[in-house]
């Protein structure tokens, strides 16, 4: 379609691109500015340079970070995208036990993450939780410390998301199997092919941009975990679940480290970048093959 | 300051302006707004409001509007960045670690010259003057209100199975807690501790240590802070000490729930538990001191009212009125005695003692006694950074993952002489 005036769809843009250079570009100048300043909101903002993340690199702190939110990240991509994918390929089939069952397992995604990390902190619980409960039933030992434990935790906390998340997964891989034409299954069917090989050789192959579209955006919106390490572990024990959402939150909001949250939001600003970008080239080189 | 973060301020302004106007209740007619943000939740959110609303009925002349604000440490941060956008509230209390801080950022206004009070019969351990070292030489900026000291609790029941009594030093401490340690089943635990700074800062102090040695060096009490570590981590090792999950207040909560059901036969927490402890327990609640290392020794908590220089005069002195009220003796008793808090006022002790209010409630003189052994804190400007980003995690880390008590010390010693 080709406009009658030259200037109009830039008009027609306007809105739209004002709001994101006050309320995205215009911050995100602001955010490097300060990331390399001393500042405590109280006394005033003294320039240090890079020394935000010299300091952030030195202690540690940004690897830490960075392998923390990683490793829950992947583990919450892997899990959520096996859940998701197993439950469609249960679930692919006309039936009101079925509906009934997909409409369970995707109601936890619309769920507050709020009201989810409560009540996982609940069922977690080392003394009193049904995980718990079942353990010293099983072993008829003490169960462990699901969420004091820094071994256990972040595993705990990427389990709890994939709870939330698998729905995601699911409804996203259900419309991928849909797409699958019936008539290459049926002729697989009938050349003797087993169900296994079935799935191996012609859906899972079919579905990999499915599965590429799954497996990016829920690894970016794992990255920006916050509200359920918040809510059950506070970052903790020992920092083992503190993401980089949180550790920016933790530096801005309680420690009032302008600087350093601000030089750790431009670190995290850099990595989403990079993974916006590779999840770009991964499709475009899909959508080439 | 650039003018950039003028525009951070005005946004944070507005958002505080909204949220404010939300949640307060409108102020009558000719009467002078005080607005006041404070962090208690619970129990102690209810009688505090209670004295609110008292004061309110009682005088035509000012009118306090009370907003609740999450708890210390999100009510701090919210106060530190309405003072940045320049919204802040007159009046807040902040615990004590940060007020030489707010102190050198000029954010405090000096109460000094107020008129009453110079006439306030503060406890002097519980007011600036002794809770750091040299406070009384500085202009006072904040009157005590909530304070505290760490007490034991023990479970009366437990205790009397056991024939046990309250332990008197370190080594029946671990006595006790192995004692009354249960391994089968979900295991019950001797005792419950969590592993926070203030605790911490108590057993550097009974074990003859102190967080800036006398030269002004922040020495973390030197080896004793190391043997407050291992008695810790010995505790842990063996499984007579729980550890709760969870950070700041989720640690005490879930401490104070193990105590409750049972899980917990002793735990250390705030007094300002006591009267929640005793009214939600099946059982009878023992409230004792702490044990004594080499000495006996406490830190005192809590937090301090503090009025905010940027508010109008009119505000301030409106606030200090308030402040003054809340002193009384019927306001401080009524504030102690519903919730555990040690009573501020030397006028409100001796109308205790003289109720005979004591003598039912032995419980209750529990961390007024404490105070003979209560230790100053340094008036440090980097105690809080102190406390929240270098030793606070590190204690976690040591505990939790059994770290080299001596090396965990040592690595936060020289984060502490790192400029800020």
């Amino acid at each position: 379609m080709k406009p009658s005036r030259r200037l109009d769809p830039y008009w027609m843009l306007l809105p739209t691109l004002l709001l994101l250079l006050v309320f995205f570009v215009y911050p995100l100048i602001m955010l490097v500015e300060h990331s390399l300043f001393s500042w405590d909101l109280l006394t005033p903002a003294r320039y240090v340079g890079l020394a935000n993340y010299r300091s952030l690199w030195r202690s540690g702190e940004l690897w830490q970070t960075f392998t923390t939110t990683l490793s829950m990240s992947l583990a919450v991509v892997l899990g959520s995208m096996a859940a998701g994918l197993a439950l469609a390929l249960l679930l692919d089939r006309p039936g009101r036990f079925a509906a009934f069952v997909r409409s369970a397992v995707f109601s936890a995604y619309v769920v507050s993450w709020v009201s989810v990390g409560l009540l996982f902190l609940w069922l977690l619980d080392a003394d009193s939780g049904i995980f718990s409960w079942i353990w010293r039933h099983l072993a008829g030992t003490r169960a462990p410390h699901w969420l004091g434990d820094p071994a256990l935790a972040p595993w705990a906390v990427a389990g709890v998301t994939v709870w939330k998340i698998t729905g995601y997964a699911l409804v996203i891989f259900l419309s991928g199997l849909q797409d699958v034409p019936q008539s290459i299954l049926e002729a697989a069917e009938l050349d003797g092919a087993t169900a296994t090989k079935r799935f191996s050789s012609v859906t899972w192959p079919l579905l990999r941009p499915t599965t590429l579209f799954v497996a990016t955006t829920s690894l970016i919106a794992s990255f920006q975990l916050f509200d359920v390490v918040r809510v059950m572990t506070q970052g903790g024990p020992v920092r083992s679940t503190t993401v980089f959402v949180y550790a920016i939150y933790e530096q801005l909001f309680l420690d009032l480290r302008v600087g350093r949250a601000s030089a750790e939001a431009v670190v995290f600003f850099v990595i989403l970048l990079l993974l916006t970008g590779a999840q770009f080239l991964l499709f475009r080189s899909e959508e080439g093959a | 300051m650039i003018p950039r973060r003028d525009f951070l301020r005005a946004g944070a302004a507005a958002s505080a302006s909204v949220l404010g106007a939300c949640a307060a209740d409108a102020v009558p007619k000719g009467r002078t707004p005080v607005s006041l943000w404070f962090s208690y939740g619970g129990t102690n959110r209810e009688v505090l409001e209670s004295l609110v609303r008292r004061f309110n009925d009682r005088q035509t002349r000012d009118y306090v509007q009370a907003v609740y604000q999450g708890d210390y440490f999100e009510g701090l941060a919210k106060l530190r960045t309405a003072i940045a956008a320049r919204a802040a509230p007159v009046l807040s209390h902040v615990v004590g670690e940060v007020v030489p801080y707010l102190a050198q950022a000029g954010v405090l206004e000096p109460l000094t010259d107020y008129p009453g009070i110079g006439e306030l019969d503060v406890i002097p351990e519980l007011g600036q003057g002794r809770t750091w070292v040299g406070g009384g030489a500085r202009p006072l900026v904040a009157l005590p209100f909530n304070r505290s000291t760490p007490i034991a609790y023990l479970n009366g029941e437990r205790f009397a199975q056991a024939g046990l009594r309250a332990p008197q030093n370190w080594d029946e401490l671990r006595a006790v807690a192995k004692r009354l340690t249960e391994r089968k089943g979900g295991g019950r635990f001797g005792f419950g501790c969590p592993i926070n700074w203030w605790f911490w800062v108590a057993l550097v102090g009974q074990a003859g240590g102190a967080i800036v040695a006398e030269d002004g060096r922040v020495s973390l009490g030197d080896e004793a802070g190391a043997q407050a570590l291992r008695l810790w981590q010995e505790l842990a090792r063996e499984g007579s000490m729980k550890p709760p999950p969870g950070r700041d207040y989720n640690a005490w909560e879930q401490c104070n729930q193990d105590f409750l059901s049972g899980r917990a036969a002793m735990i250390w927490s705030s007094t300002a538990f006591l009267k929640y402890l005793e009214a939600n327990a099946r059982f009878e609640v023992i409230a004792a001191p702490l044990p004594a290392g080499v000495k006996r020794a406490v830190p005192t908590g809590g937090t301090f009212w503090v009025v905010l220089r940027s508010a109008p005069s009119a505000e301030k002195a409106a606030a200090v009125r308030f402040l003054r009220f809340m002193h009384e003796p019927e306001q401080v008793i009524s504030w102690s005695t519903r919730t555990g808090y040690i009573p501020v006022t030397r006028s409100a002790v001796r109308m205790l003692e003289a109720r005979g209010y004591y003598a039912p409630r032995p419980n209750d003189r529990v961390a007024l006694e404490q105070l003979a052994v209560a230790e100053p804190w340094p008036w440090s400007v980097d105690l809080f950074r102190i406390q929240r980003e270098i030793v606070q995690p590190r204690l976690e880390s040591a505990v939790i993952q059994q770290r080299d008590a001596r090396a965990v010390l040592t690595e936060a010693r020289a984060l502490a002489r790192e400029p800020a």
